[in-house]
């Protein structure tokens, strides 16, 4: 690893997430994650995977703690800040979460409309990025036209068209089958290669049992890192 | 940037096409109700102005007022502010008016001396002064003049349907508000509903890093143009309606050439434009408490 890759993009302190009325999902959170690692986040279901990635595109706030992203305190993110934070991080979800209505094309040219790029140079990033993922083929189809690995991989496409500096995955190959989630792991480590920084919540024993990459385990909301 | 939000907001509008038509649609009855109850009202007000015009005092003089002082009187009244012309009516006149008025049953006067008609004078009143307080309290100084008889002006005619047109015109401004009020009511309606339906794409929208204005501005056009295209065709409707009854009462001699008339073109370019506005401004408000990130 280079000096530059040691940088931490991700800090977490003493972070805690409780839910009304009584409900721990995190408890004393300590997390540091440097620029461009790839880290398996894993844990039973219910262990606060979900709640952790949640905490860092701030789609919630901690109860207690502070996390730090790309040396920035997240509880001083004003509202009007918050979408920029936002496109610093492509987050994939198990569900997929793209708009059935909408073409593939219109899917992954939606996170780069919202940074304010136009026509010509929508298409031409959309285009290069949906050939990354192999579906070149299929980018004027819709969502329920596609498979699910085929949906994943447009949900990975979308959440990385803007050059996010971080890819948050939640279960990302939850819903497939062994090849179809190796090709999904494969578009990740490419990424990886290329300096983004991954984080990839899974209880999916396959996808970390080669123990390459550094795994944390949660377990009822507490944090055991190596 | 306006391109691309007026591309989504189009987009969208093709998407949701019969709540969006249903929703202009109910803007255009609610313009088109207020259009037409101004329509009603300015045409009662052309009405008052044409009888108003016609109505001029008349001052009808005593029938021992020397020939001799006819000039003065004439003069006295021209200079009374907000008169425009004075006409002499002596008493032949008037027999000849009487007799052209009875036309055959004109033989009733034979015999009859023209002095038992008093002279007078009908006075014009430009156009500015023409106002039933302006006109009584002419009137009532006239009144006081020792050669003068009496002064007929059609006070209660033309005060009743000044009271009227008064009271009308409360009726238009409060509907008008009310009216205005339901039409940005039900499309911020649509609006919240759309908000609610398109619930997961919103969310989306601010996971890939969407702006507040980013989301909000698509809708707020869409709110504009329904309000612009829901009053345009409730102008449409009551202009058209107005060549149908204007042919129609055409064909009234009893009306006497009162004719009908549409609404000054730029009052109906404002109304199209206040509820495009109120349309998007509401939206707008309703949006601005909807959204969370």
């Amino acid at each position: 690893m280079t000096n530059l890759n040691k940088i931490a993009i991700i800090n977490m302190e003493g972070v805690s997430k409780r839910y009304l009325p009584d409900t721990l999902a995190l408890y004393d959170v300590h997390l540091h994650i440097t620029k461009g690692e790839f880290v398996f986040l894993t844990g039973p279901s219910g262990s606060g995977k979900t709640t952790l990635l949640r905490l860092l595109f701030c789609a919630e706030k901690p109860s207690v703690g502070e996390i730090w992203l790309d040396g920035m305190a997240l509880s001083s993110i004003t509202p009007s800040q918050l979408p920029y934070l936002r496109r610093k991080i492509g987050v994939v979800f198990q569900d997929f979460k793209l708009l059935e209505r909408h073409s593939v094309f219109e899917n992954v040219a939606l996170s780069l409309e919202v940074t304010g790029l136009t026509g010509g140079h929508i298409e031409k990033r959309v285009k290069q990025i949906i050939e990354r993922v192999g579906l070149g083929d299929k980018i004027k189809r819709f969502p329920p036209q596609l498979s699910e690995g085929e949906r994943q991989r447009v949900a990975i496409a979308r959440a990385v068209a803007n050059r996010p500096q971080i890819i948050l995955a939640d279960e990302p190959t939850g819903n497939l089958d062994r090849p179809r989630a190796k090709e999904v792991l494969s578009i990740l480590e490419e990424l990886n290669a290329e300096g983004t920084t991954i984080i990839c919540a899974t209880h999916d024993e396959r996808l970390y049992e080669r123990g390459y990459k550094r795994t944390l385990r949660l377990y009822d909301g507490i944090l055991n890192s190596p | 940037m306006i391109n691309p939000y007026i591309k989504r907001a189009f987009s969208d509008l093709k998407r949701n096409l019969m709540t969006q038509m249903m929703t202009t649609a109910v803007v255009a009855l609610s313009v088109l109700i207020f259009i037409f109850f101004y329509f009603i009202y300015l045409n009662l007000q052309h009405v008052a102005e044409i009888f108003g015009a016609e109505l001029g005092p008349v001052v009808f003089l005593k029938k021992d007022v020397p020939a001799g002082r006819i000039p003065d009187i004439y003069q006295k009244l021209i200079k009374l502010p907000g008169v425009e012309a004075v006409n002499y009516v002596s008493p032949e006149d008037a027999m000849n008016r009487l007799k052209t008025f009875l036309k055959d049953e004109k033989d009733v006067l034979e015999g009859v001396d023209p002095d038992f008609l008093p002279p007078s004078f009908e006075l014009k009143i430009t156009p500015a002064f023409r106002d039933i307080g302006n006109i009584s309290s002419m009137a009532g100084r006239i009144d006081k003049w020792p050669e003068v008889y009496s002064v007929r002006y059609g006070q209660e005619w033309i005060g009743g349907l000044e009271a009227f047109i008064r009271v009308f015109r409360i009726i238009v401004v409060i509907s008008a508000f009310f009216l205005l009020l339901t039409a940005a009511f039900v499309v911020s309606s649509t609006i919240r509903l759309a908000l609610y339906a398109r619930k997961e794409e919103i969310e989306i929208l601010h996971l890939v890093g969407a702006t507040r204005m980013f989301i909000q501005t698509p809708f707020i056009i869409q709110a504009f143009s329904q309000g612009l295209v829901g009053s345009s065709m409730a102008a449409g409707i009551v202009f058209f309606c107005y060549l149908y009854i204007k042919n129609i009462v055409a064909q009234f001699t009893l009306l006497g050439g009162i004719g009908l008339y549409f609404l000054p073109w730029p009052h109906i370019v404002s109304i199209i434009a206040i509820s495009a506005c109120v349309c998007a401004v509401w939206t707008a408000f309703v949006i601005r408490k909807s959204l969370v990130q």
